[in-house]
């Protein structure tokens, strides 16, 4: 063998051994990993699906611009994204994985249910939550690095005082909702403040997530003559059923969502006339500020289609990219700790996290929340309020 | 409860126990001829409602075209079950319990990348209310009714007046002496995978209008179907039809009195005390 061919062999065979571990290792250091957990199939995948997506997208456009600038090092950001199909055990598996196999420090889970199975887990390990969830004490001080990234029924149901001052005529309230730590919470959170604004308490009924006939849960709630249903954390699926069925038996009156549910999906189920008139918040097809259509025009380009659920759905990765900018830290501690004073900018303006004269800790997302009214099959702006608390 | 909320609620609960039947039918039609439990019942349902999803809502045809073909194409996937896995374990119930568990499992983690991952919905057949001894029910739901209703009749014109329902009833009481007699019993097994299979799609392709439509859609009737062939009696057609009508009333009428889950509650208890004193359930016998 001549020797320059001895040295090449060499030198791929020396290369073929290390490559496992010197670049390999360089490259991984590069990279920050985020966690999802989130219903990417089943009923509740109308949320999971832009969940993924506006995360995916927003780090894609921080990626190009060469990356996250941490202390002067730039780092790339990836998803890491398993589907809990809205199923708790699912969940707490994925948590695990993303935490356990993945070694995820930074997670953004859908679903109160499945958020408060994974307390454990994400304290015990130190680990970012950005959660997009409702339950009740899931924002509390025992949850020092869980930072809610949507608005929640405390800050939503303040759409109620707008309903009372604009339609006066509506009296009796029923509400409807899954029947778990997210519908307990939701209804409870509901129902207490529209009380305390004079409405009456009509009917108040809860369903297994996996009901799809809700006649007889409807008959109940009919029976007792409401003026409105809300149908608040109830996901896109369920409520085009409620809404169908109820038409059918022959309710007339309004429906409300102060959680968020994509409208388009709902009408595709309950027809599209039958979803005329429903009050949703975080859902808004028009009119859409520049910001948002140049997010639209962002995100149908890279997905091929619009999902308006996308827009309020980017906060967990603008709240994470901006607290670690301020941090200037990989550590979830630190990161915590700017989350709590960083201001942001979201789509639909300044956001920042707070909500301790509610909540005894500042881990609630704050912005200008949108509402719409269905418009001639169209989500339209009708309002944006900004919560009750600060 | 007033007069008006029970008659709608007993009309919403015939409307309910209709499906339950159908979908009862066809497992106590195998269980009896063959004593296995078909866990693939549920996947066949929603199979069923996909098939109209794409046969009438994406393809155009007529709906009741799309519903004899969804229950002729798994009519013929359940006769290939019945030849591919129930024959080739030579009727084994247990290797053909766990090979239909499996099959289930198959379609339904198949059922998101090949029907995509968010629920589909198929456009109503029947449109608008009517006013039904003064109360309103969607046409919809009052149709299920007489088209179930004329499947149920269907199937027991062929089991008690055709030579191949002579057949079927003799594999259920006997089925070396049926052999003997020469009935071919492997064609006669087919033919009951077969018609379990197409009652399991009738039953999906009916509420496929109603509900929405995902993989995992079965699961629940499933559930409901096992519950009414232990009520009506292992291996019993009258037991099925009056066990589903009967969870069909009580899934309606006591969840519009007391809620959704005391219903779901009542179910379970019922069939508790009824096994107490009558363990072969409402028609069923001993083996002797």
């Amino acid at each position: 063998m001549k020797p320059w061919r001895s040295v090449t062999w060499t030198t791929l065979l020396a290369a073929a051994v290390l490559m496992p571990w010197s670049p390999g290792t360089a490259v991984a250091a590069d990279i920050i990993k985020f966690g999802i957990s989130t219903p990417l199939s089943g009923p509740a995948a109308p949320w999971g699906i832009p969940h993924k997506n506006a995360t995916e997208l927003i780090f894609d456009e921080i990626n190009s611009q060469g990356g996250l600038e941490i202390g002067g090092k730039k780092y790339k950001l990836e998803v890491v994204a398993y589907d809990h199909k809205y199923v708790i055990a699912e969940g707490v598996a994925t948590v695990n994985r993303l935490i356990a196999k993945d070694g995820v420090k930074y997670i953004s889970v859908l679903g109160g249910a499945v958020v408060k199975a994974n307390e454990e887990p994400v304290n015990e390990n130190g680990v970012l939550n950005l959660p997009l969830a409702y339950a009740e004490g899931l924002v509390s001080p025992k949850n020092p690095l869980t930072f809610h990234s949507f608005p929640s029924p405390p800050e939503t149901t303040t759409f109620w005082k707008w309903i009372k001052e604009h339609h006066p005529q509506i009296k009796r309230v029923a509400t409807i909702s899954p029947n778990d730590d997210t519908g307990w919470w939701s209804i409870k959170v509901e129902t207490t403040f529209v009380e305390k604004l004079g409405y009456q308490i009509a009917g108040k009924e809860f369903f297994e997530r996996s009901m799809t006939d809700f006649n007889p849960v409807l008959l109940r709630i009919l029976a007792q003559k409401p003026d409105i249903i809300s149908v608040l954390a109830s996901p896109a699926g369920s409520v085009g059923l409620i809404i169908k069925q109820a038409r059918e038996l022959g309710f007339k009156g309004r429906f409300i969502h102060i959680g968020q549910v994509d409208t388009s999906v709902v009408a595709n189920i309950a027809g599209k006339a039958n979803v005329e008139g429903t009050w949703v918040h975080g859902y808004v097809q028009t009119p859409l500020p520049e910001k948002v259509k140049s997010w639209q025009a962002r995100y149908t380009k890279k997905y091929g289609e619009w999902n308006a659920t996308s827009i309020d759905f980017t906060n967990p990765a603008f709240a994470f990219v901006a607290a670690v900018k301020k941090a200037q830290s990989l550590d979830p501690k630190k990161i915590g700790e700017a989350m709590r004073t960083v201001e942001f900018d979201n789509l639909w303006g300044k956001a920042h996290f707070g909500g301790k004269d509610y909540y005894g800790v500042g881990n609630q997302i704050i912005y200008p929340m949108p509402f719409s009214e269905v418009k001639d099959g169209v989500a339209t702006l009708v309002v944006q309020l900004s919560p009750p608390h600060n | 409860m007033t007069p008006d909320l029970l008659i709608q609620s007993t009309i919403i609960g015939l409307s309910i126990g209709s499906i339950y039947i159908l979908m009862a039918l066809g497992l106590t039609l195998m269980f009896g001829m063959m004593h296995i439990i078909n866990f693939a019942h549920g996947a066949i349902y929603m199979l069923g409602a996909f098939a109209i999803y794409y046969i009438f809502s994406q393809w155009g045809a007529p709906y009741f075209a799309a519903f004899v073909l969804a229950m002729l194409l798994l009519g013929t996937f359940g006769y290939l079950v019945e030849r591919s896995i129930y024959r080739a374990v030579k009727g084994g119930i247990e290797p053909t319990l766990v090979a239909l568990l499996a099959l289930t499992t198959f379609l339904q983690a198949a059922g998101y990348p090949v029907f995509g991952q968010l629920d589909k919905h198929v456009p109503p057949v029947f449109h608008g209310t009517r006013n039904v001894l003064g109360v309103m029910i969607s046409v919809e739901r009052l149709m299920i009714i007489p088209m179930a209703g004329a499947l149920v009749v269907g199937l027991n014109l062929f089991i008690n007046k055709t030579k191949m329902g002579a057949a079927m009833r003799a594999i259920e009481q006997d089925k070396e002496a049926a052999a003997l007699q020469g009935v071919n019993v492997h064609v006669v097994n087919g033919l009951a995978f077969a018609i379990g299979f197409a009652l399991a799609a009738a039953s999906g392709a009916l509420m496929a209008p109603i509900f929405k439509l995902d993989p995992m859609m079965g699961e629940q009737p499933l559930l409901k179907a096992f519950i009414i062939i232990i009520l009506g009696g292992l291996g019993s057609i009258p037991g099925a039809i009056l066990g589903g009508l009967m969870l069909g009333l009580i899934d309606s009428i006591v969840a519009t009195a007391l809620g959704a889950e005391p219903a779901f509650l009542l179910s379970f208890v019922f069939i508790i005390l009824l096994l107490l004193f009558k363990p072969t359930g409402l028609f069923g016998y001993a083996p002797p």
